[in-house]
């Protein structure tokens, strides 16, 4: 059951009457039962599997805080995540490698192996939630029915946000608290995520895949304009299923973390990775980078390095085993790298400059955000061959006889000009929102506004998503 | 060594590694209060604390590490 179909508005709607007028346990057992049923519509085994885990994860959490001999404490720590890595691993390798290398009975099982859909959120919320109980960031949930609807919490499932276990079991403390605006502010959000989905990300989501289907068939143009166009398709994609599940979670009273935060604003590359898929870079950042940065630490900056590529390239193939996401990440971890080491000369270098420093205000985002544009590139491409194909056909002189550089033909992209229109309004429509709303006067100026003026606004977002609902895909980030 | 004596060296090591000769610290403050200090650079302040003090930390113990009230009781434990 997709967040886009009917069936789930339905779902939804018995879902948040069941639970408001639930009190106590019984909210948290409703949103237990609403969470399992979510997840059986895409595959019983799978719910099955997602409960295993959850027991095995429950008493491993209980011996860690019961056990007396800190060696001990950390073999089960290490055996614990390995497990949960190697079944992270397992479902994610197991078809392709099966594919590639095993033939008969044993490789056709394994090939009919499909990864069960938001193994990778769950999973890392688990070993997330181990790590903060052995570092004893957190106490250990002894609730089984709280610590059940951490992995499994409906909204959050499927294309994260991937929310800390103190932060959730804080706030589900607090469920019979609730207050009423955040029905209103859910609400609201769902709708915002719903237009960044359906007018802008769909709307250009014909013409990337056609580029990427066949970069050898279109011009530098044609292609340059494919890159951008995934660059603000992904984004305007995964932040809208972020904001959706974020509304979803806020009419049941727990408020996911941000994903995103302007990330195409961004002065340097460290700066985007804390401003794009954040709840993924901050839990790579405290379970993965500090931890491998601090046992380095005597190798200075070689270590530094070292730790930068792993993270790095742990973001890449975290969503899926693909050698284009791990040239991705490989090239993030170059550009980080470079930047985590030249950044405190090149603020020297520009504090001496103060002319050259207001350029640099412009250029530093500008830059930032085509390195970003490039990689991108290589993450969408199907294959490394067909990643090089894109670029090198990118430079004007090196495509295909017979195409001009500057052909910009519409037909071939799928697209019609009211398409391209409507995607580039509503993307500058959809930051200027995401800009303002971090602002407190214009929050301030939002609600000061009279009701019919918004309510006028949600029509035209209902209007707007009504009529482009045709072409509606699935979310990028449902197939990680 | 005195809370105090800590306090006053831990700032000098803020405020070398930040460079920012403005730096006050508190046992309330975060990394959200000081400019610069993100996950590149709380390893660089940690190996400074490091030398400054003649001490040695462990992963377990500098993960778990959420104030700079944090890191000076956690000084202070192992200061001599």
């Amino acid at each position: 059951m997709s967040f886009l179909s009917p069936e789930f508005a339905v779902f939804l709607a018995l879902g948040a009457l069941a639970f408001h007028f639930a009190r106590g346990v019984c909210r948290r057992l409703v949103l237990l039962l609403l969470s399992y049923a979510f997840y059986l519509t895409w595959n019983p085994r799978a719910a099955l599997l997602l409960l295993g885990i959850t027991v095995a994860v429950y008493f491993v959490a209980g011996a860690l805080e019961k056990l007396s001999s800190a060696r001990k404490k950390l073999v089960l720590l290490l055996l614990s995540v390995a497990v949960l890595l190697l079944l992270l691993i397992f479902f994610k390798c197991a078809g392709l490698l099966a594919r590639h290398y095993l033939t008969g009975g044993a490789g056709n099982a394994l090939t009919d192996i499909i990864a069960p859909i938001g193994l990778s959120y769950y999973l890392f919320k688990l070993m997330g939630y181990l790590l903060d109980v052995y570092w004893e960031k957190i106490p250990v949930q002894r609730n089984f029915l709280s610590l059940a609807l951490y992995p499994s919490f409906f909204p959050q499932i499927m294309s994260g946000p991937i929310q800390r276990a103190g932060d959730f079991f804080g706030q589900l403390a607090q469920l019979d608290n609730q207050l009423p605006d955040n029905i209103v502010i859910g609400l609201r959000r769902i709708l915002f995520g719903l237009f960044k989905k359906v007018v802008v990300a769909d709307h250009i989501s014909g013409m990337v895949d056609a580029v990427h289907a066949n970069p050898a068939g279109f011009s530098p143009l044609e292609l340059l304009f494919g890159a951008y166009c995934f660059a603000f398709q992904i984004y305007a994609d995964f932040s809208g299923v972020t904001d959706i599940a974020i509304g979803i979670g806020l009419l049941f009273g727990i408020k996911g973390p941000e994903n995103f935060n302007l990330p195409f604003w961004a002065r340097n590359i460290q700066e985007f990775w804390r401003r794009w898929h954040m709840s993924l870079t901050s839990w790579l950042t405290d379970y993965l980078f500090m931890p491998l940065r601090f046992s380095l630490r005597r190798f200075g900056e070689a270590g530094l390095c070292a730790a930068i590529f792993v993270t790095m390239i742990a973001v890449g193939v975290w969503h899926g085993p693909r050698m284009t996401y791990a040239v991705f990440g490989a090239l993030n971890g170059l550009y980080m790298a470079v930047s985590a080491l030249t950044l405190k000369k090149r603020n020297t270098w520009f504090q001496k400059r103060p002319l050259l420093a207001h350029v640099r205000m412009v250029a530093g985002p500008l830059l930032t955000f085509h390195l970003m544009v490039f990689a991108l590139v290589i993450f969408r491409a199907d294959t490394l061959h067909s990643a090089c194909q894109y670029v090198t056909h990118l430079i004007p002189g090196l495509q295909s006889a017979g195409i001009s550089t500057l052909r910009f033909d519409r037909g071939l992209l799928h697209t019609r000009q009211i398409a391209l229109l409507l995607a580039a309004l509503g993307f500058a429509a959809m930051e200027w929102v995401n800009w303002a709303g971090r602002q407190n006067t214009w929050t301030a100026r939002f609600y000061s506004v009279p009701c019919f003026v918004r309510w006028a606004a949600y029509y035209i977002l209902i209007i707007l998503i009504a009529c482009s609902a045709q072409e509606t895909r699935t979310f990028i980030y449902a197939q990680f | 060594m005195t809370q105090l004596e800590i306090k006053q060296k831990l700032t000098d090591i803020f405020r070398n590694v930040f460079d920012n000769n403005a730096i006050e610290i508190s046992d309330a403050t975060t990394a959200a209060d000081i400019e610069g200090w993100d996950s590149l650079t709380h390893v660089n302040l940690i190996v400074a604390v490091e030398k400054g003090f003649h001490v040695s930390f462990t992963t377990k113990e500098v993960m778990a590490l959420q104030t700079a009230g944090d890191l000076m009781r956690l000084i202070a434990s192992r200061a001599t």
